[in-house]
């Protein structure tokens, strides 16, 4: 079977400095990854890489996402493909109410699939259990995108998003960076709930926080632009015993 | 300063213009009471005198102002309009009244002044010139802020309305002016005249909606004079629909008394050339004026937004919001002055106008100045030209919205969300209506649920 996603060797540049140095990374069906890494390691350059944001050079190296060819395409082509990217910092979009947003990215990637549009009634009740399930008021729906959300409600957009979108692979970057315990563990939940069999996540994150939650199948800890060891969740706690630098040393 | 420079300043009005009232007189309203025939007679000479500004004066850099006026042009006759096709304009919702003008002259049929509260006075010009000249003099003479179109408007004045409401009268329905504009074979005229005063503590929701009704060649020169007393509240939102064809020529004068309130509201959504020019004065402590405005030029459509903010008293709080998308070949000016006088202490004053250039030929040219002569104010202003925001681009389309679509949901975005801001829900229909006709590729984004 292909694997979910396939990154081999990745070298990716911005404005002529190497990020990525040689990421290779192998995700299966229904897996969850965690990816751990000190700041600057190049995790959220992956994630964009991923996800097709410009002003990334790839200089070499290949990504299958499903057996095809992720770099050839455009964003919104990865999105219909099934990925979705939950960001760092997701982006404040005056003039545009949330619901409205959501309906629209929903019925493209229908459409871009050859599916018909959802229907109204449909939409909502699927919005409301979503909402419900990550923990955001209504009155957040009728909002413009994000403008004016707290840190916390941005970072549970982002997973009702997800959840209204319904990828194959979804990409969390420090999603938790930012939230108190509850809002972590209701982040945490939503996506618990996501995980199936044909969903897989690549968990990006600072902190061995997370994971008490959401339990990784594979631990990969990630210095200077590419994965320098992997191993299962009790890799975890031993670099938050031991901190980054002891694997830094190992490259 | 040489009268070469001054001559270069101004433009004399071609012969046809210079004439016009000669040919005219007779036939204005009011033009057997002597106070008012001498009143316009002195405003066309001032008006000759001053001459048309041309790009040479300062405040005129950026608008060609000569080419929409200085032609021949008669005054604007009461068309034939099919009234069943007008409501399409109406707003303010089933409680509005509603004055409708049709190039300038009234239009009874569709108006609607009925069951007014007490204290309320709405007289169109010409009923008010046969019943009270004298209060239409003093209105007439009340204005003279030196400048050519004002005169003009004097002098050649048919039409408008003087809106006065009492002391503590707050009048719940809105009030909505229509002004639509025919157009004939050959280039006309229209100078409406309003004037407006709340007492104290009085308060309206005023709506101005300007709308070609059919395509043409018309000069609207409009002037508004607003008074408002210590505590009114007014609620002024304007909509222009004009077609490229049609000009206007917008000046309000504003009068704001100790705590005084006041939303402005603005959105140009169409006319061929449009130049609205607003002068507060803030006199007395305490007023809040907070001025919002959007404009949206296509083709070859041409926008200009002037506004004087004068804070002449302690503790006022004045905010200009003022965004533009700019496509095709349009271009768009923005000159905007906050004025803050030596007594005006803490005042807190802000100024933005950010644009959105779609085109690479679409032009915009913003300015936003501080005159500030007292010491302990808090004032700030920002101009910004741009192009579409990269990353709202990628989220959109990270998201699955096709790049063409993203790009025009974030314009519609752009624009729409100075209509946030704005108050009466029909208006504000209208308004996104014209704005996602204006939007390139307007026609992907599904309207339901766009706000
Ligand atoms: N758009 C960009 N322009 C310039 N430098 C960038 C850009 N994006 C990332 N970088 C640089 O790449 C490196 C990795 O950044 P990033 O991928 O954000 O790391 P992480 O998410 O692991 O903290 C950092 O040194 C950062 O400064
Ligand atoms: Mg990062």
């Amino acid at each position: 079977m292909t694997p979910m996603l396939e990154i081999r060797d990745l070298h990716v540049s911005v404005e002529n400095r190497e990020i990525l140095k040689g990421f290779s990374l192998t995700v299966g069906h229904g897996e969850v990854h965690a990816i751990m890494g000190p700041n600057g390691s190049g995790k959220s350059t992956l994630a964009y890489v991923l996800a097709g944001r410009e002003g990334y050079e790839v200089t070499s190296g290949r990504v299958e996402f499903l057996g095809q060819d992720l770099l050839a395409m455009e964003p919104e082509e990865r999105a219909a493909a099934g990925l979705f990217l939950a960001m760092q910092y997701p982006v404040e979009i005056p003039g545009v109410a949330n619901m409205y947003f959501i309906r629209q990215a929903l019925n493209a990637i229908r459409k871009a699939r050859g599916e018909s549009e959802i229907a109204p009634s449909e939409f909502m009740r699927k919005l409301r259990s979503a909402a419900k399930l990550v923990g955001i008021r209504d009155e957040l729906l009728k909002r413009d995108v994000n403008a004016g959300f707290s840190g916390g409600e941005k970072k549970r957009n982002e997973i009702l998003q997800l959840a209204m979108l319904e990828p194959k692979f979804a990409i969390l970057d420090e999603t938790d960076s930012g939230l108190d315990i509850d809002a972590l563990r209701t982040v945490a939940e939503g996506v618990n709930a996501l995980r199936s069999p044909e969903r897989s996540f690549l968990v990006i994150t600072h902190y061995q926080r997370l994971l008490n939650y959401v339990a990784p199948d594979v631990v990969h800890v990630m210095v200077d632009g590419r994965i320098q060891r992997s191993g299962g969740k009790e890799l975890a706690l031993e670099l938050e015993e031991k901190g980054y630098e002891a694997f830094g040393e190992a490259a | 300063m040489t009268s070469l420079a001054v001559a270069r300043r101004r433009a004399e009005p071609v012969p046809e213009l210079g004439s016009l009232f000669e040919r005219v007189r007779q036939r204005l309203p009011g033009r057997e009471v002597e106070t008012l025939a001498r009143i316009r007679e002195t405003a066309f000479a001032r008006f000759l005198e001053l001459g048309i500004p041309t790009q040479k004066a300062e405040e005129w850099k950026f608008s060609p102002v000569l080419r929409v006026i200085n032609r021949p042009m008669a005054l604007a006759r009461r068309p034939d309009l099919p009234l069943a096709e007008l409501s399409r304009w109406f707003a303010g919702g089933t409680s509005a009244r509603r004055l409708v003008f049709a190039n300038g002259h009234p239009l009874p049929e569709l108006s609607h002044l009925g069951g007014l509260p007490e204290g309320v006075r709405i007289t169109s010009l010409s009923r008010a010139i046969a019943e009270m000249p004298g209060r239409v003099a003093e209105v007439l003479a009340g204005l003279d802020d030196g400048r050519s179109f004002t005169f003009l408007n004097t002098a050649l004045t048919e039409c408008g309305a003087l809106i006065e409401v009492a002391d503590g009268v707050e009048v719940e329905a809105p009030l909505q002016l229509l002004f639509l504009s025919a157009g004939e074979a050959s280039a006309t005229m229209t100078h409406p005249r309003l004037y407006l005063r709340l007492g104290e503590k009085a308060s309206l929701h005023l709506l101005e909606v300007h709308a070609a009704a059919v395509p043409g060649p018309v000069l609207t020169n409009l002037v508004f004079q607003i008074d408002l007393g210590a505590g009114a509240r007014l609620v002024r939102e304007k909509l222009q629909l004009g077609d490229e064809a049609t000009s206007f020529l917008g000046r309000t004068v504003m009068r704001l008394e100790t705590g005084a309130r006041l939303l402005d509201n603005v959105a140009t959504l169409g006319g061929g050339f449009v130049r609205n020019e607003s002068e507060l004065v803030l006199d007395g402590p305490g007023i809040e004026a907070l001025l919002n405005g959007v404009y949206m030029p296509r083709g070859h459509e041409h926008v200009d937004t002037l506004i004087r903010v004068h804070h002449r008293a302690p503790r006022c709080h004045s905010n200009q919001f003022y965004k533009g998308v700019i496509e095709d070949k349009a271009h768009a000016a923005f000159a905007g002055k906050i004025i803050v006088h030596r007594d005006a202490q803490k005042t807190d004053a802000y100024q933005a106008n950010n644009n959105l250039l779609v085109s690479d030929e679409a032009e915009v040219d913003t300015k936003p100045e501080l005159e500030i002569y007292a010491d302990d104010v808090r004032c700030s202003h920002g101009a910004t030209v741009g192009d579409i925001d990269a990353q709202a681009l990628f989220y959109l389309r990270s998201r699955g919205l096709p790049k063409e679509a993203a790009e025009s949901l974030l314009v519609y975005a752009y624009a729409g969300e100075v209509l946030e801001r704005f108050r009466d829900p029909v208006l504000v229909g209208l308004a996104r209506q014209a704005v996602l006709e204006r939007v390139p590729g307007g026609e992907m984004l599904e309207a339901e649920g766009l706000v």
